[in-house]
């Protein structure tokens, strides 16, 4: 619960929802990354430059902005694409797609490390199915708007000021960043993914919420 | 897209070390290194619970030995009874078998056990023992695990004690709640515990901490809980144990399938209004299996709960025969007299100060018919016992003979009994007096009984909130038996008033979750206008809470937590009603000698002077006479200005000390006997905490005269119209029917057909303030029914806070609840879906209708 929430929803076409969703989270993680550090002596240090780079979506009338490091983006293609494997390639359907920042915390020995989400972005998608190549023109240029629509909204959130994990020292810097890339440090985040409206949680929260509830005092 | 334009910004590949000559002078940037391990805690809730808890229980080490004998005490019980019953041969001990002993002819003790080997067999072949044991061992692992698992956990909570908010755990005893409170507050500004807001309130921490109970205390306040029963024999009668409490909370906030998924949200399909004829089958079907559960189960608990009660109540009762004909709070009068917001302590401090009141209450009431046979069976049971008493002095032996001992025994238990029903000679009783005594720190209770206070019908009431122990125990152990019914077959047919009460009255506070809107204490949503909050309020009589429970709760909590800041409209409420008290204290100071005062003020003369007996002591007394003897009207009502005026911490505590000097307006009223922490700390000699704890008492005292206002005012407004707050409400098991064939919700009303306004007309006949008000209860029979006017203007909302009941409200900044438009509930989600159903090329502004799941960025 101690954590922010946003919600975002968009209605595409099969054929788009790759790239409407590369087109989001890229935008987010655009404003949630930073460059590299490097610590120096007495508990200084640097910020490395990031770059950026403008892609242009075949699908969709829209192009954004994105961290130019292939790591970054060879990881969310992969989270993306299953994702759109698991929609299937059925006609129409729904589903939600989560981009989770979190902060690990240590524990002692009895209990694993507490990852907690400081932040939540959950999109969700409808696919849907168009008849004639007419209507997927239009589509085509909806879509480019509502994204562009959401892509400000994104930015106005990010730019409130709201809570962001404190910059880390040295040893603690892989509990806030995520450090394996070499060129680029997001916060530490976490994609998943659910299809259409199963709308109870997963079975294993379920027991992980039951055990946790016969503990409590 | 034809044209492309080449934008690719890449990062110098030439500088891989990242850091053009110079840039380490240029950019350096110092770590915030702040690394408090209780910043963004993930578990709120749990967290201050446990705060809450560990401050309870007096710190970690008494939490613990506690924790380590309970689980001690479990293991002996099931080990004693066990014993007994397999490895006791009893014909020894009733000299029916006798012993051959070579040197003596006593019998020991030991002679009594059975060997190890017959005994470990006996057990072994009797299948029901070892079921026992099994199921006992069972529990008994899942208590240990919790005990470490707890341990653990409360460990972490005794360090933030020590480290953040600086109080060592020898020391916690000494500090009240409220102080812990206002620490927590300090240090969210520093450590970020919450990550929502930059400053926590009192009300968040209460929210987090009673959300669950709020739900409890609105849905008994509501009517909506089965727990009134009329049985053939004995007629209007509450039932409400333990067992029960725990499956209506299995059901709704934690068992598997409940309607909260997580400690903090309800689900998202019960916030909305459409399928909620199918998530009442649901709910009914799930009730339906806790309930054959229960049924299973059923010998288990029983065997245990007569165990527990044997083993804690016996020794008791040969103690003291007294103690079962003693009273205590039943549950069912501590959910009645909850107010929102309102901690255990608080609430058991409360009814503790009124008990002595209370039972003297009771004790009015003693029939003459029994008391006549009392006084005769205790006489000829008295001559008996004095002729055996006698014969034993004149010699022993006598109690060698065969019963005897334990007819002395049971003779002296009669006599106790008897005598409880012969009334004292020398005192005597005003029933109304002690009633508002009682009021002034129950501070609820059902408009008829003033006036009332001497009928068998208003001391029978009464009683279902201040039951005997005895009745207490017997409720108890039956409640395994009667549990399971009361689930099948009332609690189910509830199950959709259920669902419409979690969707109407469940509201998203930014920061805090999903909470029970009453306990928002909002006058203008839940305000009564038969209780002070005529004209403020808009509520539907659907919506408004009964007995005035929200502008009772509303200025306790802002007594009791001084530094609250509530929203404007709010704080103009409470600062009126303080003036108006403080208006009619200050008269009385002239009118008090002649107590010809019309209501208000010759109640609170005669509150504040304390029992009718003394009253007459303290009328002569004027302003003067302030610093000796008993505190008079005069000492308690400046007193309270004082406080009323100064609301400050700083300024009060200075002016208590001049004015209260060691004497605390609650010394005028009897019984108020403090709270245990209270008195643990009331002898030492820190200031600051002396302070704060005659505050605390200040605040109760002031507490006390608002409910008594309030009250009186009420009763003034209502007039002879009553017939809305019948104590009874009797109709809720006639409207659960009613609702299953009109898809109403409208529990707690005599008559729903009238009264509450059928959603269909509502929207329609209303005057609009504010476009398209809530409709009290759901389309039930059409729930298709059309967008209403109130729907198109659901906007992008703020979001911060919503009414899933379809009203929309919003937190600002503050935490302050802004209102913006509110919208019908009937299944808006759902057409807004249907609206864009994915046939057609996804319309312009289609999303942005869909107001719950789309744009909750802004």
């Amino acid at each position: 619960m101690n954590c922010r929430s946003e919600a975002l929803e968009v209605s595409v076409e099969g054929r788009q929802v790759d790239e409407a969703m590369l087109a989001l989270l890229h935008t987010i993680l655009l404003h949630r990354s930073t460059g590299k550090f490097h610590y120096k002596k007495e508990g200084t240090y640097s910020i490395g430059t990031v770059g950026t780079q403008d892609i242009d979506c075949d699908f969709i009338d829209f192009s954004f902005v994105r961290v130019s490091s292939d790591e970054l983006d060879r990881a969310i293609r992969k989270a993306v694409g299953e994702f759109k494997d698991a929609m299937g390639n059925g006609m129409d359907g729904m589903g939600q797609i989560s981009l989770e920042f979190y902060q690990k915390k240590k524990s002692r020995w009895p209990f694993s490390d507490e990852c907690i989400p400081w932040e939540v972005w959950s999109i969700k998608v409808n696919v849907v199915n168009l008849a004639n190549e007419q209507e997927r023109q239009i589509c085509r240029e909806k879509v480019g708007e509502k994204l562009g629509e959401k892509v400000i909204n994104i930015v106005e959130v990010i730019n409130r000021h709201e809570y962001l994990p404190k910059m880390p020292t040295q040893s603690e810097v892989d509990n806030v960043f995520d450090t394996s890339l070499k060129d680029v440090q997001p916060y530490l985040y976490k994609i998943t993914f659910q299809i259409t409206d199963t709308l109870g949680s997963s079975v294993s929260t379920t027991m992980r919420r039951l055990i946790k509830d016969t503990l409590a005092l | 897209m034809a044209a492309h334009f080449d934008t690719e910004y890449q990062r110098l590949e030439a500088s891989y070390s990242d850091s053009p000559p110079g840039e380490e002078n240029l950019l350096v940037h110092i770590p915030d290194g702040n690394k408090s391990p209780w910043h963004h805690i993930e578990n709120l809730d749990l967290f201050f619970q446990r705060v809450y808890n560990l401050h309870q229980k007096n710190g970690f080490t008494c939490m613990l030995l506690g924790e380590v004998f309970e689980l001690v005490q479990l293991l002996f019980v099931v080990g004693f009874t066990v014993f007994l019953a397999n490895c006791v041969d009893y014909d020894i001990l009733f000299a029916n078998k006798f012993v051959n002993h070579t040197d003596s002819s006593k019998v020991t003790l030991p002679d009594a056990f059975l060997p190890v080997d017959v005994c470990g067999a006996s057990i072994r072949d009797n299948v029901a023992v070892m079921f026992v044991l099994m199921i006992s061992g069972v529990f008994w692992l899942h208590r240990l695990i919790k005990f470490i698992y707890n341990v653990c956990c409360y460990w972490e909570i005794r360090s933030f004690y020590t480290n953040a908010l600086k109080m060592s755990m020898a020391e916690l005893p000494y500090f009240t709640w409220q102080e812990v409170q206002a620490r927590i507050v300090e240090i969210q500004k520093e450590h970020q515990i919450c990550i929502h807001k930059k400053e926590l309130t009192e009300l968040d921490i209460y929210h987090r901490i009673l959300r669950f109970k709020n739900y409890m205390v609105a849905m008994v306040n509501k009517s909506l809980l089965p727990v009134r029963f009329r049985p053939p024999l004995l007629g209007e009668s509450v039932f409400y144990t333990r067992g029960l409490k725990y499956n209506f909370e299995l059901i709704f906030f934690w068992g598997p399938g409940s309607l909260f998924e997580s400690e903090w949200s309800l689900k998202p399909q019960y916030k909305r209004g459409g399928n909620r004829l199918e998530l009442a089958d649901k709910l009914a079907s799930r009730i339906l299996w806790i309930g054959i559960a229960n049924l299973l189960l059923c010998p288990v608990v029983l065997v245990w709960q007569i165990l527990y009660a044997f083993f804690s109540y016996t020794e008791v009762i040969k103690r003291e025969p007294g103690s079962l004909g003693a009273r205590c709070w039943s549950l069912y009068g501590r959910c009645y007299l909850r107010h929102f917001n309102e901690l255990d302590h608080e609430l058991m401090s409360r009814l503790s100060k009124g008990y002595k009141a209370s039972s003297r209450y009771m004790n009015c009431f003693l029939s003459p018919l029994l008391t006549v046979v009392a006084k005769n069976v205790a006489f000829f049971a008295g001559s008996l016992l004095a002729v055996l008493i006698a014969l034993t002095i004149y010699d022993e032996d006598v109690l060698a003979v065969e019963h005897v001992l334990s007819s002395i025994t049971l003779l002296g238990v009669c006599i106790t009994v008897c005598r409880s029903f012969i009334p004292d000679k020398h005192l005597v009783y005003c029933p109304e007096q002690l009633l508002r005594l009682i009021l002034a720190h129950i501070h609820y209770m059902p408009d008829h009984w003033q006036g009332n206070a001497h009928r068998y019908e208003t001391r029978d009431q009464f009683s279902q909130l201040f039951q005997y122990k005895a009745v207490f125990i017997l409720e108890e152990l039956t409640s395994p038996l009667v549990t399971p019914f009361i689930l099948i077959f009332s609690l189910r047919r509830k199950s959709l008033e259920i669902i419409d009460f979690f969707r109407n009255f469940t509201v998203e506070v930014v920061g805090v979750g999903d909470t029970c809107s009453f306990a928002q204490m909002d006058i203008r949503q839940h305000g009564h206008p038969a209780w002070m909050s005529e004209g403020k309020t808009e509520a539907s009589i659907y919506q408004q809470a009964e007995d005035g429970k929200t502008e009772l709760s509303l200025m306790h909590f802002a007594i009791t937590n001084p530094q609250w800041q509530p929203p404007t409209e709010t704080t103009h409420f409470i600062s009126q009603l303080k003036e108006r008290v403080q208006r009619e204290t200050t008269g009385d100071r002239q009118t008090l000698t002649s107590l010809s005062g019309s209501e208000p003020r010759s109640l609170i003369a005669n509150f504040l002077a304390g029992p009718p007996s003394l009253a007459s002591l303290h009328l002569g007394r004027d302003g003067s006479l302030t610093d000796h003897g008993p505190v008079g009207v005069n000492d308690g009502a400046s007193a309270l200005r004082s406080l009323s005026v100064s609301s400050t911490r700083g300024s009060c505590s200075s002016a208590h000390r001049s004015a209260g000097h060691a004497s605390f307006a609650s010394r005028a009223m009897p019984g108020s006997s403090t709270d245990a922490r209270t008195a643990s700390s009331g002898s030492s000699v820190w200031e600051g905490q002396l302070t704060s704890l005659v505050l605390s008492e200040y605040a109760s005292t002031e507490m006390s005269i608002h409910a008594l206002y309030i009250h009186e005012l009420h009763k003034q407004q209502s007039g002879g119209e009553l017939s809305r707050h019948t104590w009874h409400r009797q109709d809720s098991d006639d409207s659960s029917d009613s609702v299953t064939e009109e898809g109403g919700s409208g529990g707690g009303n005599p008559n729903p057909r009238n009264l509450i306004p059928r959603s269909h007309t509502f929207p329609i006949s209303t005057p609009i303030s504010t476009p398209g008000p809530i409709p009290s209860s759901n389309s039930g029979p059409n729930p298709d029914r059309g967008p209403t006017p109130g729907q198109e203007v659901t906007p992008l909302q703020s979001n911060s806070q919503r009414r899933y009941g379809g009203n929309t409200d919003s937190v600002g900044p503050g935490g302050r609840v802004v209102r913006s438009e509110r919208v019908p509930m009937g299944g808006w989600a759902e057409q807004g879906r249907g609206g864009r159903h994915p046939d057609t090329v996804p319309e312009e502004g289609s999303e942005d209708d869909m107001p719950p799941n789309t744009h909750k960025v802004t």
